[in-house]
């Protein structure tokens, strides 16, 4: 599904990811880990196509295509799906009408029928029910006065109506109190299938209580240092970053 | 010759005299400095330019309509002539170098369903008289159809207690036209003035709206759009005036200029001594499309009263970098994730207008002008 291979990626002329390879196959969910500044919310920028993040070296692989090449709308209608850290607000959309537009786009651009009004409607009620997300929030503007949990909520809402291919979930456990990240997890693991994968990006082993990953990659400094099965994220929440670190050098 | 021909003379010659004397208002003179008329044509032109022609369709039942030419003038007419405009030089102007002129009357308590339409045919000075009695009401749909060298139009209003007036004025885009409206208004108690006002560019358009709210309860509820491209301009002034205590006032104005065009909003508030409880809120916002398009936002407050709200906001922005990555990762191509964010920035102001098919007519101008003003340059 998705191949990264030495990717080095500079921010505003500094190389943030220096080195990163990483393959992820079908049907796995990959967890990254690391702490602040280690790169974590770049890599997930690049993925998605956010301008601004230049690859000095490397490549990455979605499906056999260069991803790198394509624009984010490309991307998302190829099945790249980005749920954000911090979800923009915008004022003036509501969020039905965003998901409505969202949706018939990348079925557009894959040459496939538009969902009509009632179509769309009825598939998000049954998305955003499983969610717990109320009806009334779907007529609000996006993601305007919604709490942190609720925003990440209707990330997740839609990645259940868009049905990716490629999941990447940047920090959605932050800002969530117990509940909110059960329901999530919840809403994560309805989204496992043998032909989707994911890669769920977090700074804490606690969300990888709810979804458990069949790899964890330790990212420290723009490179993967360590890499291992779920237990790995115990093992880091036992001894710190500093300590996998230090033994990785 | 009769008084009426006697005064009509008397005011010509006063306004031209006026005009004369202070020449076409330019940079250097504060309200015009975004709008250099002078710059922009000359004194002989305006001076040449004749009077204006309507095109009215239809005159809904209970509104009568009065081409203020003829010999008889009915007292309504003459109860308030020449006393509802200012002092403003193309004021003068348009008296001076206009014929005649319309007069629009709805009598006391009639509620005039239909909205009356008024389309400009050929362009020229203008006057036109609007007098709403007591709890009347109106709303008035004026177009500019035509694209003229120059039109100049002073508005005279006069609402009567409980009496609202909604004036809706569409200016299609006109990249060589000169446009100048001066509105000055009057409202009694508890009336109401909502006026909406979408510009699309000319060479130089500029609208004044002068407002006096003299009586406890009346209500000012401006909005407006402006959608520009190319090189066009597009200035709306508005002064409100709370002279009595209890008045409301609300202004909400959109301007989006792409190309090299230029977008102006001056809004001044005055709240006059012991007009206590004056509430009055101004929002006036810009989106640039192009870097060398402009907007120039000025909001000023002068109170003089000790109890009163007073709220106002002014910003100038481009679209949004992050709002745009956010729409485009989730499928929606840069082309419509941009219009979706335009759309939403005009939305508020645009649901001003309450009326859903004049609403529909405004969103419909916004879409095609829209098309040149995303196109660089």
């Amino acid at each position: 599904m998705l191949e990264i291979k030495n990717l080095h990626v500079a921010v505003g002329g500094q190389e943030i990811l220096k080195g990163l390879t990483l393959s992820i196959a079908d049907g796995e969910v990959h967890a990254i880990m690391g702490p602040n500044g280690s790169g974590k919310s770049t890599l997930s920028y690049v993925l998605a196509g956010r301008e601004g993040y230049e690859i000095t070296q490397g490549s990455v692989l979605y499906r056999g295509q260069d991803l790198t090449t394509m624009a984010p709308e490309e991307r998302a209608a190829q099945g790249v799906f980005l749920a954000m850290q911090y979800p923009v607000e915008i004022p003036g959309v509501t969020t039905m009408t965003f998901l409505k537009t969202a949706l018939n786009a990348q079925r557009r651009a894959r040459g496939e029928k538009e969902v009509d009004a009632v179509g769309v409607l009825k598939l998000v009620r049954e998305k955003a029910k499983a969610l717990n997300v109320p009806e009334e929030m779907l007529k609000r503007a996006l993601n305007v006065g919604f709490s942190g949990g609720e925003k990440k909520r209707l990330e997740i809402l839609q990645a259940a109506v868009f049905q990716p291919s490629l999941a990447i979930l940047d920090e959605t456990d932050s800002g969530l109190d117990i509940d909110a990240l059960k329901l999530v997890a919840q809403g994560v693991n309805a989204l496992r299938a043998p032909d989707r994968a994911m890669l769920v990006i977090t700074h804490y082993q606690r969300l990888l209580n709810y979804i458990v990953p069949d790899r964890v990659h330790v990212l420290s400094a723009g490179r993967i240092i360590k890499e291992g099965g779920k237990e790995l994220a115990l093992e880091l929440e036992a001894r710190g970053y500093a300590q996998i670190i230090k033994d990785a050098a | 010759m009769t008084s009426l021909a006697m005064l009509r003379a008397d005011e010509r010659a006063k306004a031209g005299e006026a005009f004369a004397a202070r020449g076409l208002p330019h940079r250097r003179i504060e309200e015009w400095k975004y709008s250099d008329l002078r710059n922009t044509i000359g004194a002989n032109d305006v001076s040449a330019a004749g009077s204006v022609a309507w095109s009215l369709p239809h005159t809904p039942q209970g509104l009568e309509v009065l081409d203020l030419s003829q010999d008889e003038i009915p007292g309504w007419a003459r109860a308030h002539w020449g006393k509802l405009r200012g002092q403003g030089v193309m004021e003068d102007a348009a008296i001076a170098f206009s014929t005649g002129g319309l007069a629009l009357r709805v009598p006391k308590g009639t509620a005039v369903r239909e909205p009356f339409h008024m389309n400009l045919i050929a362009g020229g000075h203008g006057r036109v008289l609007i007098v709403l009695e007591e709890g009347a009401s109106l709303t008035l749909v004026e177009t500019h159809d035509a694209s003229q060298a120059l039109v100049n139009i002073e508005y005279e209003i006069a609402l009567g207690a409980n009496a609202t007036l909604q004036h809706i004025r569409r200016m299609p885009n006109a990249a060589d036209a000169v446009r100048v409206g001066t509105v000055s208004a009057t409202l009694a108690k508890s009336a109401c003035y909502r006026g909406h006002f979408a510009d699309f560019g000319s060479k130089l358009s500029r609208l004044e709206t002068n407002l006096t709210l003299d009586g406890a309860g009346a209500e000012a509820k401006l909005s407006g759009v402006a959608v520009l491209a190319g090189k066009t301009h597009a200035d709306v002034t508005t002064h409100i005036k709370h002279a009595a205590g209890d008045t409301a006032s609300t202004q909400l104005f959109k301007l989006v200029a792409g190309g090299q065009a230029r977008g102006v909003y001056q809004g001044r508030i005055t709240v006059a001594e012991g007009a206590n409880k004056s509430d009055s809120r101004q929002t006036a916002k810009g989106l640039l499309l192009g870097e060398r398009a402009e907007i120039d936002l000025k909001p000023e407050l002068e109170i003089f009263a000790d109890d009163v709200k007073c709220a106002h906001g002014a910003a100038i922005g481009d679209l949004d970098a992050e709002s745009l990555f956010y729409l485009r990762s989730r499928g929606i191509p840069e082309r419509e994730a941009r219009d979706l964010l335009i759309h939403a920035f005009l939305a508020d102001a645009i649901a001003e207008i309450e009326d859903e098919g004049l609403r529909a007519e405004i969103w419909r101008a916004v879409e095609a002008a829209l098309v040149y003003a995303e196109a660089a340059p």
